[in-house]
């Protein structure tokens, strides 16, 4: 099985505060990998670092071999990667319609020399964006807020257009930070839902999460970070049931 | 007749600037107030090329319109790599940079201004027809505005100015998109220029100083940021309300410093009382009716 | 051609009319660096100096040393005007950067105007006359008006110093400007500083304008210029950092001065405009003076690792 992400030595320093060290982590299709650690193990850094939030000190970041590092944030995306926001990170501006509207890998929409020059394309890519993006909303039971600004909606279902967006890309690696916190109830469901699907479908998952249960229930793996730095890589239930690990966890 | 057909002239370039100049300052957020140096080069080289070198003079303003594009993609790319602050600076070190090129360079006539620029239209169609060119600009000018602003690239500036980083990380490529906007309304600003320079055939470095800037952006702010007609209600007011104190009989000396003190201070009183202008734009974008999500299932 | 007495004498000249610009571009860099504004409207205050010590000294006839304090109460107190009813009410209304902006722009310009109805646009000065007697030192010329213009903008240089370093008041500015959020909470009223910040400003402007009206003429459009002068030194020498804007406005002064050895004057103010478009392509964030490493160092900790990480609730994390 050939990755689909592979990290090599990645390291980042602010300052004094060292926040990726000698990172070395593979994501393979159909594989849902969880990261786990302590706050300020550098976990949502490392998806900053992949999805060139801030640039790497060094290493490489390679994307079905191709290169990620030194590219711009936008160059990475439209290569087929999709992120979450740990803060969702919504366009409160726009309809939740919109908001995925704005997410495909290509899109037309945004050159204004295409948009005079070639109005009928635009229209018909923006009529299959819409197809797709109601596709999404139908998958994530989100059909019936369609129209309503992003901002009005209950803290789940932001949550799930903010997965719903990333969707959008058909991304080949999707990075979810933080899916669960503060979800219940029924928006939980469907997102476990949602995340296996995706996976099932050949995409590379890696999740941040603190929700241990959702965790254990979801990926195939997981991988501990601390300081930085990857600790051990494995069965989540291992993970978990390592005293080491724990204590690291929890501090002492 | 002739002093209405020349505000109406006045009057719809103003509305094609300020229209223009709402989608840079407005719909793309970009601070700038360099709107009237884009004017003046599109005044100056449609002029040069039309008396020095015989362009027939279509050509010679779509090269002015062209050239002000060209000159505002160079001030906004190496500014907006770094930050979005400054592109003000850029645009105001390039703006005061350039007229003070003008004024001491002789080819341009130096702070005297360029005379003689060749007529266009005025002699075959008369003044009544010029007029109605300058109108068919501005309001295509305003019916484009309304395109971008409420189809995908609307969306797609409305997405970038609720989160930049959200809307990279979606692949979209927010310099580029502002570069683009920039250089779009900046070359309407350059045929604006050129339409101004061919029917009074005369024009001066100080008409494109810092007050014609805060001018445009009393249209935009008092008219209404971020709305189709907010501008263009704003610049009919202000080109019409100056007007009107003309014809109080005040020398020179006064009249100028008033006028200027009651746009000034219009748009004190509106930043103040008013923010959103006499238009207000909705918080949310309003795509036009064939994007509109409640109208999706017709699609 | 290019006597070594020629080159002393721009030096000197030079140096010594830069002293007026170094105050203003001080002025904008402390604005800049604690509020976070770029604050145009420096160039009303400006005006507002000149003509309190213009009418004060030329018109009333009273002597220097009652003009220029008259000038110095009136751009503190127009500086406390503009923070009270302008900047206030808009950090309130949480206004944007860009609104800020315009609005200091329109506040520059309205002032400038209400200065052309009231004094006219005829340039004028602050005494009667511009002449100042001259002493030869070997062979430069030093004018009488060199010595106290460079002797006041130590002084103001040294106070603001020593303000900044020892007053409460001037430490609270410092903190704010690191980190206005974190400096609320430890108690600091943000807004006493920004209004102690446009004050001081605003002295400075004062006195910079007096020393700048007795040896040059000053028509109501004249402070705009100057304020872009300090602009493009605040710039260049880093936005955030007082000194680098000070030595740039030192520098920027002798350079534009000295470029009449080597171009026609007209082209002179031309230059800074080179300069500042140059600055913005190629140094982006000014020139790094050596003293400014802590400053780095401070600016590195404060970059947004992420997203905030929300501790998360312990009740979640043994779920």
């Amino acid at each position: 099985m050939t990755p689909v992400l592979e990290i090599a030595g990645l390291d980042k320093r602010f300052g004094g505060i060292v926040v990726a060290d000698g990172i070395d982590l593979t994501l393979n299709p159909g594989r849902v990998v969880g990261l786990i650690g302590p706050n300020g193990a550098g976990k949502t850094s490392l998806f900053n670092l992949i999805s060139g939030v801030f640039p790497s000190d060094a290493g490489t970041i390679r994307l079905d071999g191709q290169r990620l590092d030194g590219l711009a944030m936008h160059r990475r995306a439209s290569l087929g990667l999709a992120r979450t926001w740990q803060n969702l990170r919504l366009f409160p501006s726009l309809s939740v319609l919109d908001n995925l509207m704005v997410g495909p890998r290509r899109y037309l929409g945004d050159r204004l020399l295409r948009l005079a020059l070639d109005p009928a394309g635009v229209r018909a890519q923006e009529a299959g964006t819409r197809r797709r993006a109601e596709e999404v909303l139908e998958r994530t039971r989100l059909s019936g807020v369609a129209a309503t600004p992003a901002a009005d909606l209950t803290f789940g279902q932001q949550k799930l257009v903010g997965v719903a967006r990333a969707l959008m890309n058909d991304a080949r690696c999707l990075l979810l930070d933080e899916p669960m916190a503060g979800v219940e109830g029924q928006a939980y469901e469907i997102m476990q839902q949602v995340v296996r699907e995706v996976a099932e479908g050949g995409v590379a998952v890696c999740v941040v999460e603190h929700n241990v249960a959702f965790i254990r229930d979801l990926c195939d793996e997981g991988v501990f970070m601390f300081a930085g730095k990857v600790l051990a890589r494995g069965p989540v239930a291992d993970l978990i049931a390592d005293p080491r690990l724990t204590e690291l966890y929890f501090g002492t | 007749m002739d002093y209405l057909i020349t505000l109406a002239i006045m009057i719809g370039l103003s509305v094609a600037l300020a229209s223009s100049f709402n989608l840079i300052i407005g719909y793309a957020g970009l601070v700038s107030i360099a709107h009237p140096v884009f004017y003046a080069i599109g005044a100056y080289v449609s002029a040069l090329l039309a008396r020095d070198l015989g362009l027939p003079v279509p050509l010679a303003m779509l090269c002015g319109a062209l050239a002000a594009a060209a000159a505002s993609a160079a001030v906004a790319l190496p500014s907006l790599r770094v930050s979005g602050d400054y592109l003000l600076i850029a645009s105001i070190g390039f703006q005061l940079g350039v007229l003070e090129a003008i004024k001491n360079v002789s080819v341009t006539g130096g702070a005297g201004g360029l005379t003689n620029i060749p007529a266009f239209l005025v002699q075959d169609g008369g003044k009544g027809a010029y007029a109605a060119l300058v109108i068919a600009f501005a309001a295509l000018t305003v019916w484009l505005n309304w395109r971008i602003a409420h189809g995908p690239y609307g969306r797609a500036l409305s997405a970038m100015r609720d989160d930049e980083t959200a809307f990279a990380g979606l692949g979209r490529n927010a310099v580029a998109m502002k570069v683009a906007v920039f250089a779009f309304g900046s070359g309407i600003a350059g045929l604006a220029g050129a339409l101004y320079a061919h029917y009074f055939r005369f024009v001066t470095p100080e008409q494109f100083e810092i007050l014609q800037s805060a001018a445009l952006l009393t249209m935009v702010v008092v008219g209404g940021v971020r709305t189709t007609w907010g501008p263009v209600l704003g610049a009919v007011l202000l080109q019409a309300l100056p007007q009107a104190i003309t014809f109080v009989d005040l020398p020179p000396a006064i009249l100028g410093p008033l006028q200027g003190l009651l746009f000034t201070g219009l748009v004190l009183v509106f930043m103040v009382l008013r923010p959103q202008g006499l238009i207000a734009a909705g918080e949310a974008w309003q795509p036009a009716k064939k994007y509109s999500a409640k109208t999706r299932g017709e699609a | 051609m290019l006597t070594f007495d020629i080159l002393a004498q721009v030096l000197w000249t030079s140096l010594a009319t830069s002293a007026p610009l170094v105050l203003f571009a001080v002025a904008f860099a402390l604005v800049l660096k604690v509020n976070r504004i770029f604050n145009f409207a420096q160039a009303g205050v400006m005006t507002v100096a000149f003509y309190a010590a213009h009418s004060a000294v030329s018109m009333a006839g009273l002597p220097g040393w009652v003009g220029c304090p008259l000038a110095l109460a009136a751009s503190a107190g127009a500086s406390a005007l503009l923070e009270r009813v302008g900047f206030r009410p808009l950090r309130r209304r949480r206004a944007t950067p860009m609104f800020i902006f315009i609005f200091t722009l329109i506040v520059s310009e309205l002032i400038a105007y209400l200065a052309m109805l009231v004094f006219g646009t005829w340039p004028t000065t602050v005494f009667p006359s511009l002449f100042w007697p001259v002493t030869l030192v070997g062979n430069v010329a030093i004018s009488a008006w060199d010595g106290p213009a460079i002797g006041a903008m130590l002084v103001s240089l040294a106070l603001l110093f020593t303000y900044l370093r020892r007053a409460r008041t001037g430490r609270f500015m410092i903190a704010v400007a690191d980190n206005p959020d974190l400096a609320e909470l430890y108690g600091i009223e943000k807004d006493r500083v920004y209004l102690a910040t446009v004050v001081i400003a605003g002295l400075l402007v004062g006195v910079g304008m007096c020393l700048y009206g007795a040896r040059a003429q000053v028509q109501p459009t004249t402070s705009i210029e100057l304020m872009l002068f300090a602009v493009a030194a605040t710039i260049i020498g880093g936005i955030g950092n007082l000194w680098g804007a000070a030595l740039t406005a030192v520098a920027l002064g002798v350079v534009q001065n000295a470029s009449v050895l080597f171009i026609p004057a007209e082209w002179q103010g031309f230059l800074l405009y080179v300069f500042l478009f140059l600055a913005i392509v190629f140094l982006p964030n000014g020139i790094r003076l050596p003293e400014r490493k802590r400053g780095l160092a401070r600016r590195v900790a404060s970059v947004d690792l992420g997203d905030p990480a929300p501790d998360p609730a312990p009740a979640r994390r043994e779920a």
